[in-house]
């Protein structure tokens, strides 16, 4: 295993396609283990600056959210991919997702230390910079998520294009996976909010009514608010 | 834990033109039509102008209405109760009526390409490309869902479905390109025209059978509207 994800960070094009075709579903195991220890393992430390309890919480949710984004758009990113001409089956397709996030996975848990280094120098719950502690755990952890899935999409891209042969296709699968899972990305991760949790508002798995409201409606009043 | 390690030869993936047009293999079934759909489109082009297999139109026909009829269910979601089967129906009976609108139209206006083509044929691909619209829709009912239990927003809603609409549309509009260039024609600003009504025709019938997402005392609407007045009311909170 440990060969394997050595090849996977470097981004192995030959050895990674080779997966692919593999029949079983010990890889898949392995890259969803990868992704519930090295998000969860993150996870922990995005929610530790509100409470433990939260930690625990976040440490839950955010595999949660990446394996449901995956099992939610899985059909349509098969579709997708044959519809654009991408040689991959519907399994081969869930598999270099899966791998990709896999990735994002290991990147974030390598990431963990330093973000409980960070949470160590920021301004604690009961402290009078309250909001200025909130802040800088969200702009944080926003970045270092943000840098682990431009890694992991790169790392992904490189191995569309040497499946395909073909740059402007590798470029297309990849934006409209992208696309679609961004979108289903967020109102998942809008219904399984909180995951860093609000100084002002209690501990909880889900807030007391996660189905309400959705992602895109709260980006447009935010939205409002800020221009009119 | 270790892993085996296989053979480092990667697997050899298959790549193609994806209007390769040749014979399809196999009897004809749902299975290998979506099949073929997805992967090599230009054998159903192929075989709908050799008429070696009558059934394949009426199965793409069949398929393209259930589709629809599947994504209903979600689009009804929303509002749920009757709607869940009210949405259905008409989302399936108004693919039906517009491709039966725009079907004499797009033949006119093959021919006038300089294609030289039988009705039948065009019927046939003009079903295989909303069955291919279908099932992109169908794909994207987990995503649809998600969204229709977190809102009570009918004109967010609406917009979504339009959205993943346009985006089936426009796949399956390739295989009505793929017609043309079967029969080697170059110029395809006619079939775009066409397009162009068919899509005007389908948006329109959103609103002649209204309400689809939302719901409504009554199963189709007593007054006459355009759907531009329509979707402007909608955005402005008026049902």
């Amino acid at each position: 295993m440990k060969r394997r994800l050595r090849a996977l960070l470097r981004g192995d094009a030959d050895e990674i396609s080779a997966w692919l075709a593999e029949p079983g579903i010990r890889w898949d195991a392995t890259c969803i283990l990868v992704i519930l220890l090295g998000s969860g393992l993150y996870g922990f430390t995005v929610g530790l600056w509100r409470a433990p309890l939260q930690s625990l919480y976040t440490a839950l949710k955010f595999p949660l959210l990446i394996l449901l984004t995956c099992a939610g758009n899985a059909l349509l990113n098969g579709i997708l991919a044959q519809l654009l001409g991408f040689g991959l089956s519907f399994r081969q397709t869930s598999r270099a997702i899966l791998m990709s996030f896999a990735l994002t996975g290991l990147i974030l848990g390598a990431l963990s230390p330093v973000s409980l280094f960070v949470l160590y120098n920021t301004p604690p719950l009961s402290s009078n910079a309250t909001v200025l502690g909130h802040s800088i755990t969200l702009l944080t952890h926003v970045f270092f998520i943000a840098c682990a899935g431009i890694i992991a999409n790169r790392r992904l891209y490189r191995f569309l294009e040497k499946v395909s042969d073909h740059r402007r296709t590798a470029l297309t699968v990849l934006f409209s996976w992208l696309g679609g899972n961004f979108l289903l990305g967020s109102q998942l991760a809008w219904i399984l909010r909180p995951f860093i949790g609000s100084p002002g508002l209690a501990i909880e798995f889900l807030r007391e009514d996660p189905l309400r409201g959705n992602f895109y409606e709260a980006v447009g009043r935010a939205l409002r608010h800020l221009f009119f | 834990m270790t892993t085996p390690n296989t053979p480092s030869t990667p697997a050899p993936l298959p790549k193609r033109d994806r209007f390769q047009f040749e014979p399809m293999n196999g009897e004809t079934s749902p299975l290998l039509l979506l099949e073929t759909l997805l992967k090599h489109p230009g054998r159903i082009i192929h075989e709908l102008h050799s008429d070696r297999r009558p059934t394949l139109a009426l199965w793409s026909l069949g398929l393209a209405l259930a589709g629809m009829a599947i994504y209903g269910v979600v689009v009804g979601s929303l509002s749920g109760g009757m709607q869940l089967w009210i949405a259905p129906a008409k989302l399936a009976l108004g693919t039906l009526l517009s491709m039966l609108i725009c079907l004499p139209s797009l033949y006119i206006f093959t021919c006038l390409g300089g294609i030289d083509v039988r009705i039948r044929t065009v019927a046939g691909a003009l079903f295989a490309s909303v069955c291919l619209s279908a099932l992109l829709l169908i794909g994207f009912a987990p995503v649809a869902w998600i969204f229709s239990q977190s809102t009570d927003s009918v004109a967010f809603m609406g917009g979504l479905h339009l959205l993943f609409w346009i985006i089936g549309l426009l796949f399956g509009l390739r295989l009505i390109g793929g017609l043309s260039r079967f029969r080697g024609a170059t110029e395809s600003a006619r079939l775009k025209t066409w397009a162009l009504i068919f899509f005007a025709v389908c948006l329109q019938m959103t609103t002649t059978l209204r309400p689809i997402v939302g719901r409504s005392e009554h199963f189709l609407p007593g007054e006459k509207k355009f759907f531009l007045a329509h979707w402007a009311e909608s955005l402005g909170g008026k049902k």
